[in-house]
Order: structure tokens, then sequence, then C-alpha cells
């Protein structure tokens, strides 16, 4: 049991900004109305929020790990974490290692991620990773958007057939929701070839195009009532004059509820790379004239990374363009991804468009439970660098000292001095955490309301902000105090958020002979078993009546 | 490890209508290959199986793999690495010496042939063996071979992968790489992961002499290792855990005898190309599992006092290269 008493409250989940208000943790580490006896933290003075949630990232799993592995120099020049008697070793730097991963999430203040990427085949692999991520609570979303099963249905027209398959899938890898990368276009990568025009069939079908993947799978999540909607990385990313796809794409979702990940990678103007520029007005003009839609930011920070991400035919890109080391791993029948490392330069126009565009994007939708803080760890920045991201939308001076050391040239391409928002403190509270939290269906999450999970981090007041959410005063995870002045006190092992959407009965032998032609592991070993989750928390769903 | 174009075993059993097998035997050394994944599979894409699928066979010999190929090319000794430098310049149409040739065992119609080939497929896919990873140049052979199939996609599908020997030696190179970044020649001497092979990998501590005991868990270094290895190995307390008496256990001063994994013990086995399998024991062992004989000891040290100094703060390393 533990009180809070005097701090500076921000709950936007429940409207409070600010107010002096004390919180009381009953012994479920859950918010109380009332309790007996405990311990009280004095956070007068102190900032108080609602632990952080990270609705996009790339934490555990093949593709991270595999990104791990091609970047041993940079483990050389990182962060150490040294063995003590509550915590193990690790290192960080831009793909962590598993335990550092969630200590130097906790460590800022951050208390639930959500792994975005999860190929159902090699899911078994994801869960054990994420067994290893301690302190936080996870969730992962399945990769559904190229899964040559699934489309075949799709061409073929049997909508109820693909929504129960896409059930048996989900449950199979003991996901949360249902993540679309470029849909079609990694199938049609498997060929070489990439689907740019959402009305153009993509290769190895005679007419389904990717228009129609999105529609019928955005349906197919409402559908089964998943808690949090599709989850799409749209067609075209990362190219100049994408933004008609995104416009494009984000018609074609009109009647559905979806989740547009890392919007900065497709909101770009221009024919070309001499030409991009940044086209973040006329996106955050859609938002803000479509309030149930949800997006991140995916921003960009200069300095150096790995890419990674299911969209392979970009990669294979990136890696033209950079002419640096490139990962590539199809996923049979699934899905695929690719891995480039990178270095975002001030120096470099494209790089400097990106750099402005994430946080124009952040700027202009108005409404910060539409627009979350994200990098696309690790594409646009390792998710340890938020402080800064956070002070750059805080504090207008900040940006425009940064702006100053970018060519000249990138003023016309960005609209980013013309913009004087300042982020206050409860519009981060809601970008970083309530706001998350709610498109994630996590309704216990980024709330400090009675009922909710005591999961609450504690800032001192500084003017910096960078410095101020980079070194939280306390971290409580359940009620629990895992971050006190800087050091890691406990790691407790967190849950994880996973459904099992309602599906045909007889699925299983509709799906075995598809399965056994397809694949190459047996039928029978490739659901995850519930019971190699650790700390599985199934959440319900809502279908359709 | 660099970049590596890769793919899992159902893209080719779907998609690969072009198939090379570099340094390796697979009709005797994975003698299910072709059945399963490769040449001889029927699919959606590739319904005529054998007939829609071609097979070209590199090595330095003739084996029985090569009668199963619809190109054999017979590479001199310690020359894959000027052959895969010299495929790299021709498909990117640069001059190429005729006189570099001759070299490689091989003839200019031979290349062309083969560039040609390679360019018409729609889904080609390299494995490459122990005959090319193992020899002289080692990890410049795999390098060369893996940037060549990088560089075959800007004009069609190429991928490459290994082709590994049996256990479960992948699986133990993904946890090591999800838990500390590294996939093997790991040392905590210092309280948190380093790595350098040739210096921390097991062979060289142990023939330096470095470490003052061993656990040895799935493996039987006392087979393989040279000699002063296993000598070091005798003189310090060894402890292996093993289902069966091997070259180690008769060495080691304690061998604690195991339920053998995937028979009586379940867990996840990672395949060559990573993808983790579950374990589902179908016997009952009387012994206990490496698993719970780790956990035992795990337990027992952590009613120790702690070793390892107090301070808790993550450092930057900024003095290594
Ligand atoms: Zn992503």
């Amino acid at each position: 049991m533990m009180r809070i008493t005097g701090g500076r409250v921000y709950d936007p989940a429940n409207g409070i900004d600010g107010a002096v208000k004390e919180l009381r943790i009953d012994d479920h580490g859950r918010f109380v109305d009332a309790i007996e006896g405990g311990r009280t933290i004095d956070a007068t003075g102190m900032i108080v929020f609602p632990g952080g949630v990270d609705v996009h990232t790339h934490v555990a799993g093949g593709a991270i790990n595999f990104a791990r592995a091609m970047t041993p120099e940079d483990h050389r020049r990182t962060q150490a974490f040294i063995r003590t008697k509550n915590r193990r070793s690790g290192l960080g730097g831009m793909a962590p290692t598993t335990f550092a991963t969630g200590y130097l999430y906790a460590g800022m203040g951050w208390t639930t991620v959500n792994e975005a990427a999860v190929p159902v085949l090699s899911a078994r692999h994801t869960h054990e990773e994420l067994g290893d991520i301690p302190i936080v609570d996870k969730s992962t979303l399945a990769l559904m958007a190229n899964n040559e099963i699934l489309l075949d249905q799709l061409e073929a027209g049997e909508y109820e057939r693909a929504r129960s398959v896409v059930a048996w899938y989900i449950w199979a890898a003991k996901a949360y929701g249902v993540k679309a990368v470029n849909p079609g276009g990694v199938a049609a990568w498997k060929w070489g070839h990439d689907a740019k025009q959402l009305t153009s069939p993509i290769s190895g079908y005679d007419t389904l195009t990717p228009g129609r993947i999105i529609t019928q799978l955005a349906r197919i999540c409402d559908d089964l009532g998943l808690p949090h909607p599709m989850h799409l990385h749209c067609n075209n990313l990362g190219a100049p004059g994408n933004i008609a796809t995104t416009l494009d794409t984000l018609r074609h979702l009109e009647g559905s509820r979806a989740h547009i990940a890392h919007s900065q990678y497709h909101a770009y103007g221009g024919d070309g790379w001499d030409s991009i520029r940044s086209a973040s007005r006329q996106l955050a003009d859609y938002f803000n004239a479509h309030p149930g839609l949800t997006t991140d930011a995916g921003a960009v920070l200069f300095g150096d990374t790995v890419t990674i991400t299911a969209d392979g035919p970009w990669q294979h890109l990136l890696y033209k363009l950079t002419g640096r080391k490139w990962g590539n791993l199809d996923v049979e029948n699934e899905t695929g991804c690719g891995i480039v490392p990178y270095t975002y330069r001030p120096s470099n126009l494209v790089n400097a468009v990106q750099w402005a565009t994430g946080l124009e994007l952040l700027l202009l939708i108005r409404d910060p439970f539409q627009a979350f803080l994200s990098t696309d760890h690790p594409n646009g920045g390792c998710f340890w660098r938020y402080p800064e991201i956070i002070k750059l939308l805080m504090c207008a001076d900040f940006r425009n000292e940064c702006m100053a050391k970018l060519p000249e040239a990138i003023r016309r391409r960005i609209v980013l001095p013309e913009i004087d928002r300042e982020y206050t403190l409860y519009e981060i509270a809601a970008s970083m955490s309530a706001g998350p939290a709610r498109a994630l269906g996590l309704s216990k999450k980024g709330n400090l309301g009675i009922g909710c999970d005591a999961d609450l981090v504690i800032y001192d007041a500084d003017d910096d902000a960078a410095r101020m959410f980079s070194r939280p005063r306390y971290v409580i995870k359940g009620g629990e105090i895992v971050i006190e002045d800087g050091e890691i006190r406990e790691t407790p092992q967190g849950r994880e958020f996973l459904v099992r959407p309602p599906c045909d009965p007889d699925i299983d032998a509709f799906m075995r002979p598809l399965f056994e032609d397809r694949y190459t592991m047996s039928f029978e070993n490739y659901p995850v078993e519930i019971e190699r989750i650790e700390h599985a928390d199934v959440r319900p769903c809502a279908p359709a009546p | 490890m660099g970049g590596k174009v890769t793919c899992t075993l159902g893209e080719v059993k779907q998609k690969a209508d072009f198939i090379v097998y570099w340094g390796g035997n697979p009709a005797e050394c994975h003698p299910r290959h072709f059945t399963k994944y490769t040449i001889m599979r029927k699919s959606k894409f590739l319904p005529n199986g054998r007939k829609d699928r071609t097979m070209v066979l590199v090595d330095i010999r003739e084996t029985k793999s090569a009668k199963a190929a619809d190109v054999f090319l017979q590479v001199r000794p310690g020359k894959d690495f000027e052959l895969l430098t010299i495929l790299r310049a021709l498909i990117k149409d640069q001059p190429v010496d005729n006189d570099r040739i001759p070299e490689t065992g091989l003839t200019r119609d031979v290349l062309d042939d083969l560039i040609r080939r390679m360019k018409a497929a729609k889904f080609g896919c390299m494995f490459f063996g122990m005959g090319l990873s193992m020899t002289c140049g080692k990890h410049m052979n795999s390098a060369a071979l893996l940037t060549l199939v990088a560089e075959l996609n800007a004009f069609t599908k190429f991928v490459a992968m290994p082709m590994r020997g049996h256990g479960n030696v992948t699986g133990a190179d993904v946890i090591m790489r999800w838990q500390t970044g590294y996939p093997f020649g790991i040392t905590f001497n210092r309280g948190y992961p380093r790595y350098n092979p040739g210096e921390f990998s097991t062979v060289d501590v142990l023939v330096r002499g470095d470490c003052d005991a061993a656990f040895i868990i799935g493996a039987d270094p006392g087979g393989t290792m040279p000699q002063p290895a296993i000598d070091h190995l005798k003189r310090i307390p060894t402890i292996v855990l093993d289902p069966h008496i091997t070259f180690t256990s008769r060495l080691a001063r304690v061998h604690i005898t195991t339920a053998p994994q995937g028979i009586a013990a379940p867990g996840t086995a990672y395949r060559m190309d990573e993808l983790p399998l579950p374990l589902k024991p179908a016997l009952k062992s009387p012994y206990p599992t490496d698993e719970d004989v780790v956990r035992r000891i795990n337990a027992a040290l952590d009613a120790k006092p702690f070793w390892l100094p107090e301070d808790g703060r993550p450092r930057m390393l900024t003095a290594q290269v």
C-alpha cells in the first residue's frame, strides 16, 4: 500500500491538468479511494504522470535480433548495464539487449510497450524474448496483410472465411492485434516487386489490390471486436510524393477504425529525392477532420540507428541508396523483414525533411489523443531518446535553435518554422500515455483513476524538459517502486496482453491442408501454447453482433 | 556478421526455380533436403516440381550430389573467393580479364551461362555448406557469397542460406544474441557482456588456461578440441550435464546425467533458418532436465553472499574500440 501526496497530477484520461491530488494504491497494485497505513511518498513540488505507453516499437523477435547480430560494433560504444544483485547485465545502444530494454524503458518512466510486428511463424521466439524483458507490460501485433492464405481468401471474396483465418492466426500467435505492413507489397517482394498503387492487382494475384486488402482487413478487425483497430503501415513508405498514397489509403478506411503507424514516413510531397518536401499539413488536416483516427509520429532524430521493418522492398531501396549492410529475411507464406544500419544527418536534405515532418505532424494534429510520441524504434531513432522529442515539442526556442543548424535550402521544404505551438505537460501526458493506452484499448493503462493499474512516474520539476523526462525521481509499476533516483530498485516480471477472437469451429480442418502445403513446420507445432507466455492476460473482444 | 539476404525454407519450397548448392553435398549430408524443400518439391508456383527447377552444384569434387544437378561447376580447391569475386563483376557487366578465369578451374563460357541463368531466374536461392565456410578464406568466402546474392537482387529475387550442422547451435546463438547482443565468444568478467572471438571463445580460453572451472551443457569439447584445451579441462573442476557418457564426461570431475532434450525434456530448438520449433517430449525420464539442474544451481548460488560490487549505475563505454 502506498500514498503519493502533494504532487501536481497530469491525468488526461480524467481531464486532470496539474491539480494537486493524493493518489492511493492498494496491495493489488491498483488505484483505490482509501487505504490504511502503508508508505507515503511526499511529491510536493513534483509532477505526477501516468506511466508511458509505447504504441509502436520493435523490441523483441527475429528482426531486432537479426539487427543485434548485424551491429556488434555499436555494442562497443554504448551503455553497459553491470550485473548487480537484482539486475541482469546487458547493453543499450541501437538495438538494446532484452534485459537492458526493460531497464531503459522503465528508467525513463515507460511501463507498457507494444511490439508492433510479429510474424506468426516465429511468434514463439518473440514471446521468449519478451519473457526476458523485465518490468514493463507488453503486447504484440501479428503481421497479416501479406499472408498468402489470407490473401487467397480475400481474392476469392470469402469474407467470413477470411475473418476466421485472421482470428485463427491471432490466437496461434498469442497476439493482441493485427499489424498490416505495406499490404500486398511484401507478398510482391517475394518476387522482387512492390505494390505502390492501391488499385493495381498485386504480383501473384489476378484481381486482389492493396486497397481491397486494407478495407477488408480493417473491417475484419472491427467485426472481431479487437481492442486495438488495424495497425497500418501504409504502402509506399519513405518515397517522395507518397502523401497521395497515404491520403488515398485513409479514404479507403472511412467507416472503419484504424491506427496509422509512423505517419512521418508517409507524409512527403515532391516527385523525387531532389524535390522531396514535407506534406505534413495535408495529412494533419485529414486527422483534424477525422477525430476517430489515431497515429504515432515515427519521428526521426539525427544520429546513428538501425532500420528494421517488414517492408522488404523499402529496405532494398535503402540498401541501394546507402551502400551499407543489408539484412533481409522473407518468412514463408506470411511476411518479410529487412534491416539496414542508417545515419540521419542534419546536412542531408532528405533527413532534415524527415526530422521536421515528424515534429510537424505532432504539432499540427491538434488533439494529443490522436497523435502519439514514437520513433518507430529503432527506425527513426532509439526509444531512449524520447525525452529529446518531448523537449522539441515543449520548447519552440529549442526547435528554432535546432533548425538554425540545418541547410538554408530546407526552409522552402518544411512548415516547422511557421509553427509556434508548444506542448503543455497535459498534452505530453496525453501523447505519451493516455492517448496510446486508449488507442490500444488498454483501459487500465495511461489512467490514474480508481481501479486502474498503478503505473505512474514522478518527476522533479525542471525547466529543461529533456533532463526532466530522462531522469524520473520515481517510477512505480503495479504499485511497486521500480526506479528511485535513477536506481533500479525492483525488476518485477510484467504481464503480456493477448486476445482470443471468436472463430469458426471448423477452421482447423480448413487450415490444415493449406498449411501443410505452404509451411515447413508441422501444423500441431505451429500455434504458441498459452503456457509459454509469462503472465498472460487474455483481454476480451467485443465482436459485432 | 555483415549483411545477409535470406528467407525461411518454406519460401524456397514454394518459389525457388533456381537453386545453387555451393560447397555442400546435400545428397549425402542432408538427404531429405531435395524432397522436403528444394528440387523435387511441387508447389502452387512450380507445379511440375523437378522440371520447373534448375539446380547448380559448385564443389571441388564430383560428389553424389553432382548427379542430381543440372549444372556441375568443379571449382579448383581454395579458389571459391576468386570465383565469387569474378561473378560479382560479371553480373554488373564489369570487365574481367580472361586470364583470371582459368585459375578457378572454369571457363568464360561456363560462367557466362551461369550469369545468364541466374539473371533469368524468378527466385534464386544459394545454399552454402561447410565446404565454403570452413575452407581457407572462411568468413571471407561466406561474406563474398552473401554480397553476390545481395547484389543479384538488382536483377531478380535472390536469397542465401547456410547449411548448418545438427543440434541446437542456432538456438544458443539466438538466445545469446538477445541477452548479450553477441552470438558467442562472450566474457562477463567485467560484469557486462564483451565479445571477442579468438580471445573469449571457449577454445581460446581453455588453451590459454584462463578459466578455473568449466560448466558444459549439450556439447562434447573433449572429443573435438585441441589437446591443450582438453588438458586444461582435466586440470580444473569440470562439470558436465549430458544424458550420455562422452569424452568430456569421462574427464570431468562431476557428470550429472540429464534427460535427453526433445525426447524426454521439453524446450525450443531453432532450425538453421532460425525458426523456433517446440520440442514435445514423447518419453518420461528418471533424470532431471538440464533446465532443472541449472535452476537448482542458480537457487543455491542465490543463497550465497553476492560477489559483485553494488555500484549499479549503467555507464557509457567509450574507451573501447
Ligand atoms: Zn515499425
